[in-house]
């Protein structure tokens, strides 16, 4: 072949095609080498199996206790007011009679307002009494305690201190309410008790399904448990990112006494 | 699993592959609704059978385990049987029992007979009989065997009802030592005349030791019912707070000095004293002994306040136990070894009860708002706590669970009652 053909580019070359593959094969393997074994060669981001798990409480709003004072026995929030039916609207009244406008007038003495009338059979001193009796009571009204809480803390809550998903904090609160655990069950069987309780929440709050996923052994524990969660739904409905969450997997309640 | 709980709300992918788990601890430990009506007996025992029966629903009311329910509202057939088959426990299960006790009382001779039977309610089913005798005279001490028992089944460990209290009783210029059944029956005086003070019922349950101003100093002295008084120790110018140790060998008191007060421990009989602090104008009071005899928690003024304070039974080791409140005093500790139970002065200057928790320091209130509340003496299994308390007008003695949740006054005379120690339980009865 003519040396200028030979180097031209639309010339006919010998193909390696051994030497293709096995460069193609070895690069395979080392791919699927790194996929198999880069997890343990590198490191990401880890999850901590062991890690303690958050116990979720809603906080109530309030002012932190001087840690130096002997602890309170905490008081429960006041109940939430009732909401009743707005009454009818008021029947409009005749308009009242136009107030005589009361001038000062220069040179003329205002009446002095009426004394009080004594009432019969009472005397000077009963009505002294009467008086700083009522001053007494004004100086005796306890200021409005405000309850111990967190200054981020929510109207709602009814733990002093906590942490953790809001919902499920009340979740744990309404819960919590309604906890009761039979006393005579001996101490040292309290310490092993635990029971699930899987739940399946609608997006009204309502209760789907309660059942008891993984029983205590303790027939008093077990009942007590479901009957907490019985007691204490219906719950409020769940904020939007928890709702299908919590209508098709559920929430598992893990009770330990 | 274990790492689980909110995991969900901060993660969507693990969200789809785990069940959010939500932690619920803290559970309110209920009292047992228990129905107990009234005994079956012959006409002929019906004073026995009355006060087999106020024994009997003191221990279950007091016991803070149960919940004993009001017979007004019971509304099973008064003639009902004794056995499961004649028993309607629909009815019981209507008044909220979810336990039964029936008794039956029978004589003997000279002896009575009590046969107790427990139903479970919601099953409808007999759980446990217990049989007990006693003499005729000793129907109270029938019942609390009886009463024992039925805990025992619950618990798997003694009740306190077999146990003993001493108290001092105000009697005009005198105060007089006491020593009682733990619900304050069956009282007998020790030291009835004279200035008596702080009360320990001695290791048998049969005597009681207590400071005495008998011979003119306040000295201490060791005395059971009907027997002759002896002094323990008579030395030091005030010689105060006698305690037994738990396995009763040894005795822990404190010894006023000049302006310092000491701790000293002896042999139970008074000889081989020994001082366990040495603090020059420091006040340290009140001993009471840890369940292992290795420790003794006091009160000492050396911080500037009364707080609690711990120290090695050889006097080694001392420090301080309680930083919260600026006046704590009278410090127990449970049978249990978990917890201190003492008096405080809050910041409304109301003397009430708290305990420590020996090993995390933490403090709980027990009472609140209820008059002046002081003195707590544990029961033998630490599950209860006496104490006086001024509620309701003068200082009586009141009984309560030792998270403080159910308090029960004791049915004893009316008077001005102070210091009340719980003894250990009566071995033999």
């Amino acid at each position: 072949m003519d040396g200028r053909v030979a180097h031209s580019a639309l010339a006919p070359r010998p193909f390696p095609l051994g030497k293709a593959l096995g460069w193609s094969l070895g690069a395979h393997v080392g791919l699927v080498l790194v996929v198999f074994l880069g997890g343990s060669l590198f490191s990401g981001p880890k999850v901590d199996l062991d890690q303690k798990p958050i116990q979720a409480r809603l906080v109530r709003k309030g002012k932190p206790r001087d840690e130096k004072l002997l602890p309170r026995k905490e008081e429960l929030p006041p109940p939430p007011e009732k909401v009743e039916a707005a009454p009818p609207p008021p029947t409009p009244a005749a308009p009242p009679p136009p107030e005589t406008a009361k001038v000062a007038i220069p040179g003329v003495k205002p009446q002095p307002a009426a004394k009080p009338q004594p009432q019969p059979g009472e005397t000077a001193g009963d009505r002294r009494k009467k008086l700083f009796g009522a001053f007494d009571k004004l100086s005796k009204q306890k200021p409005e305690e405000e309850l111990e809480g967190q200054e981020d803390g929510d109207e709602l809550g009814d733990a002093a201190q906590a942490e953790g998903e809001r919902y499920f904090g009340q979740i744990n609160a309404q819960v919590g309410r309604h906890y009761d655990v039979s006393q005579t069950i001996p101490e040292q069987e309290r310490l092993r008790l635990k029971a699930d309780v899987t739940l399946k929440i609608s997006r009204t709050g309502e209760v789907l399904r309660a059942e008891l996923s993984r029983p205590s052994g303790n027939g008093l524990f077990d009942n007590a448990v479901l009957l907490a969660v019985k007691r204490a739904s219906p719950f409020p409905p769940p904020p939007e990112h928890l709702r299908s969450t919590l209508q098709e997997t559920g929430v598992t309640l893990r009770f330990t006494p | 699993m274990k790492n689980t709980i909110l995991l969900i709300a901060l993660c969507s992918t693990a969200a789809l592959a785990q069940t959010p788990v939500i932690q619920i601890s803290g559970a309110n430990f209920r009292p047992l609704p228990v129905a107990y009506p009234e005994p079956m007996a012959e006409a002929s025992l019906k004073k026995a059978a009355a006060e087999f029966d106020e024994a009997l629903s003191f221990d279950l009311a007091a016991a803070g385990i149960f919940e004993l329910l009001d017979r007004k509202g019971y509304l099973a057939d008064k003639k009902e049987g004794l056995t499961a088959s004649s028993i309607q426990f629909n009815r019981w299960a209507d008044v909220g029992a979810e336990s039964l006790v029936k008794v039956q009382l029978k004589q003997t001779g000279q002896v009575l007979a009590a046969e107790l039977r427990l139903f479970s309610v919601g099953p409808g089913r007999e759980e446990l009989k217990i049989s007990e005798s006693r003499p005729v005279g000793e129907v109270r001490l029938l019942a609390h065997k009886v009463a024992d028992a039925l805990y025992r089944h619950f618990t798997r460990e003694p009740s306190p009802f077999l146990s003993r209290i001493s108290f001092v009783k105000k009697a005009g210029s005198s105060r007089e030592v006491w020593l009682a059944d733990w619900d304050g029956n069956n009282a007998q005086a020790i030291a009835a005349s004279g200035l008596n003070m702080l009360p320990s019922v001695t290791p048998d349950g049969n005597g009681v030791a207590f400071t005495s101003y008998r011979r003119g100093n306040p000295d201490l002295w060791v005395q059971t019912a009907g027997g002759a008084a002896r002094a323990l120790v008579t030395g030091g110018q005030m010689a105060t707070g006698i305690a037994y140790s738990p396995d009763g060998r040894r005795i822990a008191y404190a010894l006023s000095e000049g302006e310092a007060t000491q701790l000293w421990v002896a042999d139970a009989d008074g000889s081989n004293a020994r001082k366990l602090t040495e603090t020059p104008y420091i006040i340290n009071s009140s001993p009471s002994w840890a369940p292992d005899g290795k420790k003794l928690a006091f009160v000492s003024n050396r911080g500037g306040s009364p707080q609690l304070y711990v120290i090695n039974a050889d006097g080694s080791g001392a420090r301080r136990l309680t930083f919260q409140g600026n006046y704590n005093q009278t410090p127990d500790w449970s049978p249990r070894g978990d917890l201190i139970a003492f008096t405080a002065r809050d910041e409304r200057n109301a003397f009430d009860l708290f305990t420590l928790n020996v090993e995390s320091g933490q403090v709980t209130r027990l009472t609140q708002d209820a008059g002046n509340n002081e003195e707590p003496s544990f029961s033998p299994n630490g599950r209860l706590i006496l104490f006086t308390s001024t509620r309701g007008g003068g200082s009586r003695l009141f009984v309560m669970t030792s998270d403080g949740r159910q308090q029960t006054p004791l049915p004893v005379p009316k008077g001005t009652y102070q210091t009340p120690d719980w003894g250990p339980t009566v071995k033999g009865l």
